[in-house]
Parts: C-alpha cells; structure tokens; sequence
C-alpha cells in the first residue's frame, strides 16, 4: 500500500520519538492493526537505530537480573554465575591511539542541552550496588571513564556486530563452520514458521543470512559479512539437496544491495527446502549462464528453525 | 559484545524457552541498552523499570524477531528506546528534573567515532542527516539521542512548537529521500 506523507511522517516520528503521549498511542494502535504500517515504522527503527552505535554502554545495577528472572518466572536453580562477554577492548584501542584526524561527519560535541557543562560524565550511582567482581568490574570502569575510551569502546562494539571481517585478527569472533544444526527430518513448516541460515564459509564470520518464510517460501538474502563481489563477477545461490540428486539449483543472484528477496524457493517441496545445504558461488557478472555452478561454494550453510509455531 | 549472528541464535534459542540462552542474551545487550535508556530517562530507577520491562518483553516476544528485517541490537534498542519514550511522554506533565530522586547521569555527548570506525549503514545515515540545515541536524540528532519531545526542542531553539513540528517533517522526508527509501 502506498502511503500518505503524512503517515510517512508519523511513521518517522514514531520511530524518532518526537510524538506526543496521544499520537504514539494513536500510531501503536495502527501498528497492531495493520502489518505494511508496522513494517515502515520498522524500517525507520532500523535506519534511525544505527545512531545507536555512538551511545556508550553503561552497566545496570545486577540486582535487575534478578528482578528480571523474577518477572518471567525463571527459577534461580539453574543460574550460573553472569559471564560478562570478553571484552579486549583496552589492549585493542587506547584514548591515546584513537586517530584524532579521522573527525566524524557530524559534529556531535554540542548537542547536549545548554547546562550541560553542570552535569557530571557518564556516572553511574554506586551506593546501591554490590561489589562487583573481576571482569564485570574491569568492564563497568571501562564504560564509565572518559568520552574517548568510551568511543572506542562502541566503536569496537560496531566493528563487531556489524563488520567482523574489519577486526583485526585477535579480535576477530571465532570461525565458527559448524554452527547451523542439522535437521534432516524436520517436520513441514507450519504457518508463521521462520527459517533461517548462516552462510559461512571456511574462516571468518557469516557473509550472508537467508531467512525462508515458512508460509510463502519467499526468502531474504541479508548480506552481513561478505566482501562486495568483485568487479565483473556475482555472487549466485545455490539449493543443493540429494533429494534433487545433488545437483545444485539456482536460486538467483544475489544482489548488491543489503537485502536480496525472491519467491523462488516456493518452486521446491519443504522437505527439500528444510534439508538443503545452501552454498554461494562466484560467478560471472549476472549470474552462471548455463545453470551450474563455476566455482567452489565460497559461503555455505543449512536452514534451521528459528520460530516455533504457536 | 557477540556477533550479530550469535545474537540471531540466542534471540531464535530464547524463543523456545531456552533461559541459558537468554541470560547470555542479556549478559551481552543490557549495557548497550541501558546506555540507550538512561540518557533519554536520566533516571537509574525509571531506566531500570524501563529495561526490566525490555527483556520481559523480549523474552515473550523472541519468536516476533526477523532476521531478514533487523538486526538483533537494534530490534531490541527498539523495544527499549519506544518504552522509555513512552514513559517520557507520559510523565512530561511532572518534569523529571525537579523530582529529587532525579540524577545527573548519561548526560554525555554520545561518543564521536572515527569516520572508519563507523558501518557503513551509520555513515549512509550521517550523511543524510548532514544535508539537513545544522540546525536540523542537531534538532534530529536530539530528539533521537535525548528523547527530547516537541515542546522541548522548541524550547531548547527558541522557535514555536509548530515550527519545531514543520521542521521534523520536512527532515524525516528528506532524510526519506536522502535514504532512497
């Protein structure tokens, strides 16, 4: 559906923040009525929240684990001790190294309201909270010292979320070639079902995620961390399954954008579409022009449940 | 901090009940989040309640997560930021600062990062929001970063609310077509 610029608009401010108490609630009750407006709402989120990435992460006191684990009713028994993530963040990028001429597009130091200069930096209240041990304290003074650390802390943060295949070596997650399970006697998607597989290939992060619709059959192609093709040659998806005698089938380029969407998958039985290994290859610009694969699959990877139908 | 694809597996293991999965979830988001909370609450209990009320949520909702639409941080950010804006909204009548239990904290400047340091979806974003006037600029980047409503970004620019009004959709509709969206 087309929608009006003012609904864009309402959208927008929405996904800003900017309506008042009346018009959030008058944009949520159209959100739960109609999916196309949450969907445009959505995708404002997700542009607007890559702003994100420049706030600096602050530690919650650790009673609200507690709290949290309370509300949904998780019982404590199986609790382990919290596992803060590793951080090598300091060793990684000191204040002192951060380049101070790479200066960002927008100047951001100002926004702050006016009195700002009363406020004290990132603080966090401490007299309720207990003492902390080793990293979850190392990680909580990481995040609470100066504004340059605190850059590069979320910078590090972006490289890793977004863009593996930046970090340098030690930082890099590990590969990781055994991570979809496989699910050989998967039962048929039922309605709602989501599917989804990491394509990976033999060292690095995953290049691409493929998301099947388990209703529609349509799939997604999200590209994470694969390298942009090089010039003249194309990525080309393949569904290879030894239901179809291992031959492998064309699912399509994929394009150069984020997101590559197709309904071509609608073609082949669930069986097949759930016990597939899905594998990119380079091939030339616009794809394979006789139908088989020119390459060794560069990124592979198998579907699995991602949604329990209810 | 996890990839975004670990995120993608705790977020779908979270949606078949699995609390191990969810306690690392939380492990690896909650001072993403929180950072996200407190500076539009400014308040330590309410960013709390806030982002309690985030992983409930994110906990019965996991199954709702598509890979295919967002990415798993900003997925979550989402739910937390829309509730603490919520909240704002709805508490703007009895000011936040003049309640004595109100704190001074997350009033930093968010942290600029190298232009390199930036993905590539951040840098398409700036660069949009920099072709808007600096005023605009700085209005946007408020209102997203402090949860500044109308009122108080006519305030802070001393220009009337309906002018405030105008300009946020004029800017929401350039930065549109600056997008290609």
């Amino acid at each position: 559906m087309d929608y009006s610029e003012d609904h864009i608009c309402l959208a927008a401010e929405y996904a800003l923040g900017t309506l008042d108490a009346e018009e959030r609630s008058q944009a949520e009750t159209m959100m739960s009525t109609d999916t196309e407006f949450a969907a445009v709402v959505q995708a404002w989120e997700f542009r607007l929240g890559v702003l994100n990435q420049m706030v600096g992460s602050i530690e919650p006191s650790p009673e609200l684990w507690d709290r949290i684990r309370a509300a949904i009713g998780i019982s404590g028994e199986q609790q382990a001790p919290l596992v803060l993530p590793e951080a090598p963040l300091p060793e990684a990028v000191s204040p002192e190294e951060a380049p101070p001429d790479d200066m960002p597009l927008i100047d951001l130091s100002d926004i702050t309201e006016p009195q700002a200069s009363a406020w004290s930096p990132v603080v966090v209240e401490t007299s309720n909270v207990v003492p902390l041990t080793g990293q979850a304290q190392r990680w909580r003074s990481i995040a609470s010292v100066t504004s340059a650390l605190a850059a590069a802390l979320v910078a590090l943060i972006g490289f890793q979320l977004f863009a593996p295949d930046w970090l340098p070596d030690a930082l890099r997650p590990k590969p990781r070639t055994e991570v979809v399970e496989v699910k050989t006697s998967a039962p048929p998607p039922a309605p709602s079902a989501q599917y989804v597989a990491l394509l990976q290939g033999q060292s690095g992060g995953p290049a691409f995620i493929l998301t099947v619709d388990g209703t529609t059959r349509d799939f997604t192609v999200r590209k994470l961390g694969a390298p942009p093709a090089e010039a003249g040659k194309s990525y080309e998806l393949w569904l290879i399954s030894d239901k179809l005698g291992n031959r492998p089938r064309s699912l399509g380029v994929i394009g150069a954008g984020d997101f590559t969407a197709r309904p071509i998958l609608a073609a082949y039985d669930t069986d097949v579409i759930n016990s597939a290994t899905y594998a990119v290859t380079i091939e030339q610009a616009g794809g394979s022009p006789d139908g088989a694969p020119h390459s060794q699959p560069v990124f592979a990877g198998k579907l699995i449940e991602t949604v329990q139908p209810r | 901090m996890l990839t975004p694809a670990e995120l993608v597996w705790l977020i779908a293991a979270v949606a078949k009940g699995d609390q191990a999965a969810f306690e690392r979830l939380y492990a690896a988001t909650r001072a993403k989040l929180y950072g996200v909370v407190l500076r539009i609450l400014r308040r330590q209990d309410l960013a709390e309640e806030v982002i309690q009320e985030t992983y409930v949520k994110i906990w019965n909702s996991a199954g709702q997560f598509n890979p295919g639409l967002s990415s798993p941080i900003t997925w979550m950010a989402s739910i937390a930021r829309n509730r603490a804006i919520d909240l704002v909204r709805k508490k703007s009548e009895l000011s936040l600062e003049d309640e004595p239990a109100a704190m001074e904290v997350a009033a930093d400047s968010p942290d600029p990062l190298a232009r390199r340091e930036m993905t590539e979806e951040l840098k398409r974003l700036l660069e949009c929001v920099g072709r808007l006037e600096p005023d605009r600029q700085k209005l946007v980047l408020l209102a997203y970063y402090n949860g500044w409503s109308r009122e108080q970004l006519a305030a802070k620019f001393e220009t009337p609310v309906n002018t405030v009004k105008t300009w946020l959709r004029r800017s929401m509709l350039d930065i549109r077509e600056c997008l290609g969206l």
